[in-house]
C-alpha cells in the first residue's frame, strides 16, 4: 500500500476534522453524542495520511500495543471489517477506546507527524472508532471463535472494562466465565461514569451482547464477599478469580460545610444521571439541579460532571481547579468541548469552605486564588494560595470531582490479600497475580483511577496468566 | 412481605439491609431485613407507604418479581450477652428493630422494648416484638393504644427503675436524636440505626454520609448503626430533607397516574 | 509567738505563715499558664517525643506540669504528597487519581493527630496543648478548630517563618503574625499561645504588641534548624538539632527585659537543660519553661529531680510559691532598655581588669 501514494502527497492532506454536534444544540441533550463520527470518505482520506512507517512509534505509545498501521491500512484499502478485526486482536472494546482514550498522550503523541514534522498526528482515535462503529452497524460483526469448553469455572468481580476484557479472553480459551456485578447494570464505569454524550450505552450494550453470544455469563445485584463469600464460590467450583471492582470510593476535601445538601461526589452525581437516568422525567431517581453549579477538579470526571450540569439546565457551570489549564488531567478534547458549550473555567482557584441556607442547602462558597510556585519533588509546580485573595461565589450545587479511590469492599473480605496504603491491590506487574495465588486483579483497583485502555490491558494480561496458572494446576 | 432470595437469606445477619428497585424506571432504595428463613430461602421485609418507591413495592402481588434486589449490605449489629438491653422503636423503625431484639434475646440478654407511634394504626409488629422481649411498653402520641406519650417517656421510666447495659434506638431521625440525648444523660451506651438517603448502598457515592464523632462516615458501609451519642443528628436531619421537593413532586405525579 | 519549729528552714520574719508551713511539707509549684492550672511550671515542649500516647503518659508520670504535642505541619503534608507522587513513577495515566491526593494525606495525618489529642485527654490529667504549624493563612484556623474539637486544652501556634523573603518589608512579615492570630482566635474559644523566633528588627515592640493581641501566651524563642558546611564533601549539611546548654541566654535576656511590659504569659524555650536555668527563667519573669533537648539526651527521669531541686531552692530561700519570686529579677517597666544594656555591658567589661 505504501507505493500506491507518494508520502509527499500523503503529508499534504490536512488532518480530518471530526464532525461535532453544534454546542448550542448539544447542551440541551444528555444523550446526544457530541462527536458524530467520520463518514467513509473522511475515514479513507485520513487513513491515507498514515505513512505506514518502517518503525511505527505509534504502537509504542499505545498501552496495549495495538498494531495501528495495520488497521489503518485496511481502512485505506476499504476493508473496514478487517480493520475492526485487527483492532479486536488486541483491544476488546475499540468502539469505547476510540471515544475515550487520551490519544494525545498515547498513540497520537508518538505519530511521525508530531515527532518529526510538527504537524497534527494521524487521527488514530477517530479511525479506531470509525472501524468499530462500522462493524457494529454493518451487522456483520463476527463472534470470535472460542475453544472447546474445558469446564473450569472462573469468576470476575465487577463488570467494567477490565472484567469485560478478561471475560472475553477467558471464554475464548474455553473457560466457563461468570461476571459478577454489584449494581443492577453491567458495564461499570462505562455505564455509570461516562455520560451518554461521550459514550452511548448502546455502544457498550452491543459489546456486552457479543460477550453473551460467546458464552460469558453475567450476574447482577451480586456482591462478591457479601451476597456470597469467596469461600462459597470456591465451593461452587470456581477456581480462579479476577478482581476488578474498580475505584468506586468517593473522595471529599473535608472542608467546612461540605456535608451541606447540594454538595455531591462526582460518583453520586454521575450515577444518578447516567445509571439511573435521573434527568428523565419518567425515571424515579431524582437529581438535584442547580442554577449556579461549581465542579471542583480538572480531570475527565470533572468535565463530565460540569457538562452534565449544563445539560440539566445550569445557567452557570464552572470548573474550579487549583492549578492552571495546562496541568489539567482531562483530555484536551473534553476541555475544548466544555469551553464550546459555555463552561466557565476558573483555574488557579481552590475552595476553602461552603455556606448553606437555613434548610441546609448550599448557597455559596469561599475560595482562594492560587499561584504556581516552584516545582516540587513530583515535578509539578506547586499551587500556593495567594494571601488576601479570598473571594466568595454564589453556588447552589457543587460536585466534588477531585478523584476516587479503590472501593474497599472486596479487600476487606480477604484479610490475606496484600493491599497498598492507597487501597490498591498489590499484584505482580507482569502476571497481574495477587498475593493469593488464584486471585488476579486489574484495572482501577490496582492502578488507582486510570484509563479504560489500561484496565483492558490488565484484563487481557490477567486472562493469559490465569490460563497458564490453571492449566499448570490441572496438569499437576 | 416475604421475598424469595436464597443467597441473601443465607448470608444475612441482623442489622443488614438490602437495596431494591421496582421497575426499570425505579429508584434504588434501602430496606432493613426484618427476618430471614435460610431453609426456605426467603427474607422478610417490612414496608410502609411513604412515597413512590414504597407504594410501588406494596402494589406488587405474590408471584411478582422485584426488579433488582441486592444485599446483604451494611455492618451487622454487634450482638453480645451484656445483661439488660433497652430497645426503642419509633414508627417504621420497629421493623429493623425486630431482628435485633430477637438476636439480643437469643444471646441471653434481658430485653425490654418500647415501641411507639403517632397512633394505634401506626403501631406495627407488636406480636413479633412481644415474642422476643421480656417486657414491652407501647406508647402512642394520642393515647389511642397503649400509654400516651413519647417513646422517650417510656424509656425513661424503664431506665429509672432498672439498670440498662445497652440501648438500641431505631426510628425517625428526630426520635433517635431525643432518645439518644436521654440515654446520654444516664451514660448508657447507645446504638442508633440511621436511615440516610442512599443510591448505590455499596459505599460508592457518598450520598448517605453522616458525621460521627467529628468524622465523615458512610451509613451504607460503616453503619447503618453508629454510637448514637457521637452522631450529629442535626446534620443528618438536614441531609434527610435534601430531596423533599423532588420527593413531593414525584409522589404527586405518581398518585395522579393511578 | 514563736513555736517550736520543725526542721524546715522558714525565716522567722514569716511568722504569720508558719502555720501554713507546718501543714505543707513541700513548697507549692503551682502556676497558672494560659488560664490553665499547672502543678508546676515545667512543660514538655513540642518535639518528636510528644508524639505518642506512651510517651505522653510517661511524661505525666515523671511529673511535668503540662505537655505540648508535636506540631502538625501543613508543609509536611504537602511534602509527603509530593514525595509519594514521585515514587509512583510515570503518572500521566494516574494523574486524575493523584491530582488532589494531598487532601487524602491531610485527612489521614489530621485524623492521626486528632486521635492523639483525644486519647491524650482521656489518659492524662495534666493539660494537653496542641501545636500547629501552617504555611497558608487559612489553614491555621482550620487545623486549630479541629484540635479544639478533639479536646485540646490550648493551642500553641508555631509560626516558623525565617525572614528570607527579600521582597517583603518588616510590616509584611509582622502583619502575618497578627493576621494568623486574629483568624484563629475568631474560630476557637480555647486559649492561644504563640511561639516566635527572635528575627525581628524591633523585637521588643513586636513582643509587646503581640502580647496585647488575642493571645494568652508568648513562647520565646523557637529554635530553628541550623545549616552547617561539610568542607570535605563541600556541601551544606544540618548541624546539631539539639540545643546547647548556653543557648538559653537569648531567651533569658528578652524575658527579663519584657516581663513587665507584656500583657500575656511568657513561656521560656531553648537551651533549658537543668533546674538552675529553670529557676533563672522564673526569676527573670517567665511563667513557664519548655524543655525538649534535655529529655532527648537524658530521658524523662530528669523531671522529678528538677522538681525536687527547685523545691529545695525555694525552701532554702523562703519561697512558698512560684508567685513569691517570679519576676524578681526582671527589668522593671521604667528602665530604659537600651540604657540598661549599655550600662550592663560597660559594667561587665569595665570591671574586668
Amino acid at each position: 500500500m505504501r507505493s500506491k501514494t507518494k508520502n509527499k502527497e500523503r503529508t499534504q492532506i490536512e488532518r480530518v476534522k471530526m464532525p461535532e454536534l453544534a454546542p448550542m444544540i448539544r447542551v440541551k441533550y444528555q444523550d446526544r453524542e457530541v462527536n458524530m463520527g467520520l463518514e467513509l470518505e473522511q475515514a479513507l482520506k485520513e487513513a491515507t495520511r498514515c505513512m505506514d512507517c518502517v518503525n511505527p512509534t505509534c504502537i509504542e505509545g499505545c498501552p496495549v500495543n495495538i498494531n495501528i498501521p495495520k488497521f489503518i491500512k485496511y481502512i485505506e484499502k476499504g476493508d473496514i471489517l478487517q480493520a475492526a478485526a485487527t483492532l479486536k486482536e488486541t483491544n476488546a472494546l475499540p468502539a469505547v477506546c476510540g471515544r475515550v482514550c487520551p490519544q494525545e498522550k498515547q498513540c497520537e503523541s508518538r505519530c511521525f507527524y508530531v515527532d518529526k514534522m510538527d504537524k497534527p498526528s494521524v487521527a488514530i482515535g477517530h479511525l479506531e472508532r470509525f472501524a468499530a462503529d462500522y462493524e457494529r452497524n454493518s451487522g456483520a460483526a463476527n463472534i470470535p471463535v472460542t475453544a472447546e469448553p474445558n469446564g473450569i469455572k472462573v469468576a470476575t468481580v465487577g463488570s467494567g472494562p477490565a472484567s469485560l476484557a478478561f471475560a472475553g479472553d477467558m471464554v475464548k480459551y474455553g473457560y466457563d466465565v461468570t461476571v459478577f456485578e454489584a449494581l443492577h447494570e453491567i458495564g461499570g464505569v462505562l455505564k455509570y461514569g461516562i455520560p451518554e454524550f461521550r459514550l452511548p450505552n448502546s455502544v457498550v450494550d452491543f459489546e456486552l451482547d457479543n460477550l453473551r453470544k460467546m458464552g460469558v455469563k453475567f450476574e447482577t445485584n451480586y456482591i462478591v464477599g457479601r451476597t456470597s463469600t469467596f469461600d462459597d464460590l470456591r465451593e461452587e467450583g470456581y477456581q480462579g478469580f479476577f478482581i476488578a471492582s474498580g475505584a468506586g470510593l468517593p473522595r471529599f476535601m473535608d472542608i467546612p460545610g461540605e456535608n451541606s445538601n447540594g454538595i455531591l461526589s462526582s460518583n453520586e452525581y454521575l450515577t444518578r444521571v447516567n445509571l439511573m437516568g435521573a434527568a428523565l422525567d419518567d425515571k424515579d431517581t431524582p437529581v438535584l439541579k442547580g442554577k449556579n453549579v461549581a465542579v471542583i477538579g480538572g480531570g475527565n470526571t470533572a468535565m463530565d460532571s460540569v457538562r452534565t450540569a449544563l445539560r440539566l439546565g445550569a445557567q452557570r457551570a464552572m470548573i474550579i481547579y487549583r492549578r492552571s489549564e495546562a496541568e489539567m488531567p482531562a483530555r484536551i478534547e473534553e476541555v475544548k468541548h466544555a469551553k464550546e458549550e459555555g463552561v466557565e473555567f476558573m483555574t488557579l482557584c481552590n475552595p476553602l469552605e461552603y455556606f448553606a441556607d437555613q434548610k441546609g442547602r448550599v448557597s455559596g462558597m469561599r475560595l482562594n486564588r492560587m499561584g504556581l510556585g516552584e516545582p516540587d519533588s513530583s515535578g509539578r509546580r506547586r499551587p500556593m494560595p495567594i494571601d488576601g485573595s479570598e473571594f466568595e461565589l454564589d453556588v447552589d450545587l457543587v460536585v466534588v470531582a477531585v478523584g476516587v479511590s479503590p472501593n474497599p469492599l472486596v479487600p476487606s473480605c480477604l484479610p490475606d490479600l496484600k493491599v497498598t496504603k492507597w487501597g490498591t491491590i498489590v499484584v505482580d506487574e507482569d502476571k497481574m497475580q495477587s498475593s493469593i495465588s488464584e486471585m488476579f486483579a486489574g484495572g482501577d483497583i490496582v492502578r488507582g483511577g486510570a484509563t479504560v485502555i489500561l484496565a483492558m490491558g490488565d484484563g487481557r494480561r490477567a486472562a493469559e496468566n490465569m490460563h497458564t496458572y490453571l492449566q499448570s494446576k490441572s496438569n499437576n | 412481605m416475604v421475598v424469595e432470595n436464597p443467597l441473601i437469606a443465607k448470608s444475612r445477619k441482623p442489622g443488614n439491609f438490602v437495596i431494591l428497585r421496582i421497575g426499570e424506571d425505579g429508584e434504588r432504595f434501602p430496606l432493613t431485613i426484618a427476618g430471614a428463613d435460610p431453609v426456605r430461602g426467603t427474607i422478610t421485609l417490612v414496608v410502609q407507604i411513604m412515597g413512590v418507591s414504597s407504594s410501588k413495592l406494596v402494589a406488587l402481588e405474590p408471584g411478582d418479581c422485584i426488579t433488582d434486589l441486592v444485599g446483604p449490605l451494611g455492618k451487622p449489629t454487634h450482638i453480645e450477652k451484656i445483661g439488660t438491653v433497652l430497645a426503642a422503636g419509633g414508627g417504621v423503625g420497629v421493623a429493623p428493630l425486630l431482628p435485633i431484639v430477637e438476636a439480643f434475646k437469643k444471646a441471653g440478654n434481658r430485653v425490654v422494648t418500647v415501641i411507639a407511634a403517632r397512633n394505634r394504626d401506626l403501631i406495627i409488629l407488636e406480636d413479633e416484638i412481644r415474642k422476643w422481649s421480656d417486657e414491652v411498653i407501647v406508647m402512642t402520641d394520642d393515647g389511642s393504644y397503649g400509654r400516651q406519650g413519647l417513646v422517650t417517656a417510656g424509656m425513661e421510666e424503664i431506665i429509672q427503675r432498672e439498670k440498662i447495659d445497652e440501648c438500641i434506638v431505631i426510628g425517625p431521625a428526630i426520635m433517635m436524636k431525643f432518645a439518644s440525648l436521654l440515654t446520654k444523660k444516664y451514660n448508657i451506651p447507645t446504638q442508633a440505626s440511621l436511615n440516610s438517603i442512599m443510591v448505590d448502598g455499596t459505599g460508592m457515592c457518598g450520598a448517605c454520609r453522616v458525621t460521627v464523632g467529628g468524622k465523615t462516615k458512610f451509613t451504607c458501609v460503616d453503619g447503618p448503626e453508629f454510637d448514637a451519642h457521637q452522631v450529629n443528628f442535626d446534620e443528618m436531619l438536614m441531609r434527610l430533607g435534601g430531596y423533599l421537593q423532588e420527593e413531593k413532586a414525584a409522589t404527586d405525579i405518581y398518585l395522579q397516574k393511578l | 509567738m514563736e513555736e517550736e519549729l520543725p526542721r524546715i528552714c522558714i525565716p522567722i520574719y514569716r511568722a504569720n505563715r508558719i502555720i501554713n508551713a507546718i501543714i505543707l511539707k513541700m513548697t507549692n509549684l503551682n502556676v497558672t499558664y494560659l488560664g490553665l492550672n499547672l502543678k508546676n511550671p515545667i512543660i514538655a515542649g513540642s518535639s518528636g517525643l510528644t508524639n505518642s500516647i506512651e510517651n505522653l503518659k510517661a511524661i505525666e508520670k515523671a511529673g511535668a506540669g503540662a505537655v505540648i504535642l508535636k506540631s502538625i505541619f501543613e508543609e509536611e503534608i504537602y511534602l509527603e504528597f509530593a514525595h509519594e507522587f514521585r515514587k509512583l513513577g510515570p503518572m500521566d495515566n494516574n494523574l486524575e487519581f493523584l491530582d488532589y491526593y494531598d487532601y487524602q494525606i491531610k485527612k489521614d495525618n489530621l485524623k492521626n493527630y486528632l486521635s492523639l489529642i483525644t486519647e491524650a485527654k482521656k489518659e492524662l490529667s495534666i493539660p494537653v496543648i496542641a501545636s500547629i504549624n501552617c504555611t497558608t493563612a487559612h489553614e491555621w484556623a482550620f487545623f486549630a478548630k479541629k484540635a479544639e474539637d478533639a479536646g485540646a486544652d490550648a493551642i500553641e501556634l508555631n509560626i516558623f517563618v525565617l525572614p528570607t523573603n527579600l521582597t517583603q518589608t518588616n510590616e509584611d512579615n509582622e502583619s502575618t503574625y497578627f493576621d494568623i492570630v486574629s483568624r484563629v482566635s475568631s474560630k476557637i474559644k480555647i486559649p492561644i499561645s504563640l511561639k516566635i523566633s527572635s528575627y525581628f528588627s524591633n523585637l521588643g515592640a513586636v513582643i509587646r504588641d503581640l502580647s496585647f493581641s488575642e493571645i494568652k501566651g508568648l513562647t520565646l524563642f523557637n529554635k530553628f534548624y541550623s545549616p552547617d558546611v561539610d568542607i570535605f564533601e563541600q556541601k551544606i549539611i544540618g548541624s546539631d538539632v539539639l540545643s546547647q546548654s548556653t543557648d538559653y541566654r537569648l531567651t533569658l535576656r528578652w524575658i527579663g527585659m519584657m516581663a513587665n511590659r507584656v500583657n500575656s504569659d511568657l513561656s521560656a524555650s531553648t537551651g533549658i537543660h537543668d533546674w538552675q536555668t529553670i529557676v533563672k527563667m522564673l526569676l527573670v519573669g517567665a511563667t513557664t519553661v519548655q524543655i525538649v533537648s534535655i529529655l532527648y539526651q537524658d530521658g524523662f527521669s530528669v523531671i522529678p529531680a528538677m522538681i525536687q531541686n527547685i523545691s529545695n531552692w525555694m525552701e532554702e530561700n523562703g519561697y512558698e510559691s512560684v508567685a513569691d519570686f517570679r519576676g524578681k529579677l526582671s527589668l522593671d517597666n521604667t528602665t530604659n532598655l537600651a540604657e540598661f544594656e549599655r550600662v550592663q555591658f560597660m559594667r561587665n567589661f569595665g570591671e574586668h581588669k
